[in-house]
């Protein structure tokens, strides 16, 4: 089942990857040059790939996210708001808390988790206490939390130094080390997704959570606490949100909330669970893919002057593809299980000899 | 005097605000009952929005904008088909990944066809024409596409519960399997409720950039096609139910340009419509226990 996961995914990359081929040369620019510039500026040398790895940092936490909620059946798709909070968190604490440097980093860092949580907790507490679908209040909560922090980042949070809506630069005690390039925020996202990954692959809580997402009448029947779950799954998917917004703000160069801090990222990982068929070692895998799409895409700009958003087509188009071939190599392989059980079905008629059949059909 | 002044100033507003939304919503009744889970209208707005744009600046004509808007949003809608109804993938990952192409297509694509980053505007676009019909201050002299979407909602409810093809559409909804029993294809009718929702999320595209403004912006829908959806669930699909919660919509969009004016910031004034729509699935989700 595994080895069928991986083809029919290493099938669609490279179906898509063809499709974007035929996009660059439909529209004349030229395709060698530009995909040999979109791996080397990727991979290819030390600050490509240290690129690659700082941006993988925020992706594969934004895809986590994703892949706890839609693996236990919450379609949380707040990450974008989610993700504006915890960075809004991390600042509002990097300016104004000024604590011993051990513990200033922990706490901006939990703050920012903790704000993502609040705000898809907020979510899960109108989906049980009032029964609104967490998929439309989510994304509208999205446009609150971007209308909160961009008034605040233009108003009372204003750097009146600056040309752009932006804060003031947090205290170094809340910045993370850089080492050659590579920030530490990848240090801490690779210690939240192993965390992750033990909570969801190896305590009983995630059990129950992919049961839920695979058969929530099941999990109900089952016994499993599935409003507790609920709120659990989206506090914990929140959170991770939550920690990519910190980690931006707290890892990355500005150490400041600039206006569009969130880009794509929070979509970016909407899209890799999806892919990764809400796994978390896909989550990994694909983040790390879709990280060297995008800082190669900046490369490519640069040789063959394709504009970077390329990357967006082109990650869109490996999710269709991944998606779609995965299905229908499950098709049809049903479809040919089917075939073969009828045509033993069959034979088994015909064995007793000629009539036996049109008499012994009970089964 | 002033005080109606404003009213007026305030209502028209709503109007403006509420056709995208009504046009996208109409559209999405049809895939509402045939049921469809279809999250790519926010994307197929865009879309259109673009290509109407796109049309517009070409041919310099607003005609030939309006064709192509439609035309945008049934691409984008075949690409639906193909995937979600063709190909059996998940209806939910599929809207997702239209939204993504769409939102990453038409950046990529405005800055390989015009080399802008962030909006695109020239005189050469043509702005759709304004009728100007004796309905009073309120409702004279808009874009004509408003009375069209006026005209489409009647349309729509007369269409869906009382033609042959509503009756299909609402049985490949509700029992697929008889219909096809019955020797109509529901795949076919879950296609057509995809199409038409395409189309006419399309004509809402080309309203945003071709409407009151003439111009395209990166990701230019701004959640409108989300709200659609919340109305749909709203109404549970009744065109005219659609009709008043866009007006709604619309007068909460009207309502937070008119507090901007009063000296609350642009930033908080433009979250109303959002909020809005959580306080109306809350009293949706209050009137449900019932």
């Amino acid at each position: 089942m595994r080895k069928q996961h991986a083809v029919s995914a290493a099938a669609g990359v490279a179906v898509s990857l063809l499709a974007g081929l035929a996009i660059l040369a439909i529209q004349g620019y030229p395709v060698w040059q530009s995909y040999a510039a979109l791996f080397s500026y990727s991979l290819f040398s030390q600050f490509a790939l240290v690129s690659t790895l700082n941006k993988a940092s925020t992706l594969v936490l934004t895809g986590a996210s994703a892949a706890v909620g839609f693996g236990s059946n919450c379609v949380n798709l707040g990450q974008p708001g989610q993700f504006l909070l915890g960075a809004m968190a991390a600042t509002a604490l990097g300016i104004f808390l000024d604590l011993p440097s051990w513990a200033m980093l922990p706490t901006v860092i939990v703050a920012a988790a903790v704000a993502g949580a609040v705000w898809s907790g907020l979510a899960a507490f109108m989906r049980l206490r009032w029964k609104m679908n967490e998929f439309i209040t989510t994304l509208m909560l999205n446009f609150v939390a971007d209308g909160v922090t961009l008034w605040l980042i233009s108003g009372p949070m204003l750097d009146r130094k600056a040309y752009s809506p932006m804060t003031a630069m947090t205290n170094p005690g809340a910045w993370l080390g850089m080492w050659n390039g590579l920030s530490g925020a990848v240090a801490v996202a690779a210690a939240a997704l192993a965390a992750v990954w033990v909570i969801w692959n190896r305590s009983k809580f995630g059990y129950e959570c992919r049961v839920m997402g695979h058969n929530p009448g099941f999990a109900a029947a089952g016994g499993c606490g599935v409003a507790r779950n609920f709120t659990w799954a989206m506090l914990l998917s929140g959170a991770i949100a939550g920690l990519a917004g910190g980690l931006m703000v707290t890892g990355g160069m500005q150490h400041r909330f600039v206006k569009g801090i969130g880009a794509n990222y929070a979509w970016d990982g909407v899209m890799i669970a999806i892919v990764a068929g809400n796994s978390m070692s896909g989550t990994a895998l694909y983040a790390l893919f879709f990280a060297a799409l995008q800082t190669g895409a900046m490369g490519m700009e640069l040789e063959t002057a394709v504009p970077s958003e390329f990357a967006l087509v082109l990650q869109a188009i490996v999710v269709l593809f991944v998606v779609a071939s995965r299905e229908s190599t499950r098709l049809i392989l049903a479809g040919l299980a089917a075939k073969l059980k009828a045509r033993r079905a069959a034979r088994m008629l015909e064995a007793p000899g000629e009539g036996g059949g049109r008499h012994g059909s009970g089964d | 005097m002033a005080a109606t002044d404003l009213a007026i100033e305030l209502l028209r507003a709503s109007v403006l605000a509420a056709t995208p939304v009504l046009l996208a919503a109409v559209g999405g009744a049809y895939t509402y009952f045939a049921n469809v889970f279809n999250i790519a209208m926010e994307g197929m707005m865009l879309i259109g929005a673009f290509t109407a744009v796109v049309g517009s600046y070409f041919a310099r004509s607003w005609a030939v904008g309006l064709a192509a808007g439609v035309a945008g949003g049934l691409v984008a809608a075949a690409l639906f088909v193909l995937f979600a109804v063709a190909l059996r993938t998940d209806e939910f990952v599929t809207g997702t990944a239209i939204n993504m192409l769409a939102l990453g297509g038409t950046t990529y694509a405005l800055r390989q066809m015009f080399g802008v980053r962030g909006a695109f505007m020239s005189s050469q676009i043509r702005a759709l024409p304004r009728w100007d019909l004796p309905f009073g201050p309120v409702l004279g002299g808009h874009p004509f596409l408003v009375y069209m979407a006026l005209v489409l909602t009647l349309l729509a409810e007369w269409h869906i519960r009382r033609t042959r093809f509503g009756m299909r559409l609402r049985a490949a909804g509700e029992d697929p399997k008889t219909l096809d029993a019955a020797g109509v294809s529901s795949s076919a009718m879950k296609a057509w409720s995809i199409m038409i929702s395409g189309a006419l999320c399309g004509l809402a595209g080309a309203y945003l950039s071709l409407g009151y403004v003439r111009l395209f912006s990166e990701n230019m829908s701004n959640g409108r096609g989300w709200i659609s959806l919340a109305a749909i669930i709203l109404t549970r699909g009744r065109p005219l139910g659609i009709l008043v919660m866009s007006l709604a919509f619309g007068l909460f969009d009207g309502m937070g340009m008119s507090l901007q004016g009063a000296g609350i910031p642009a930033q908080l004034t433009q979250m109303l419509p959002y909020v809005a729509t959580l306080a109306a699935l809350r009293i949706y989700s209050l009137r449900q226990k019932l």
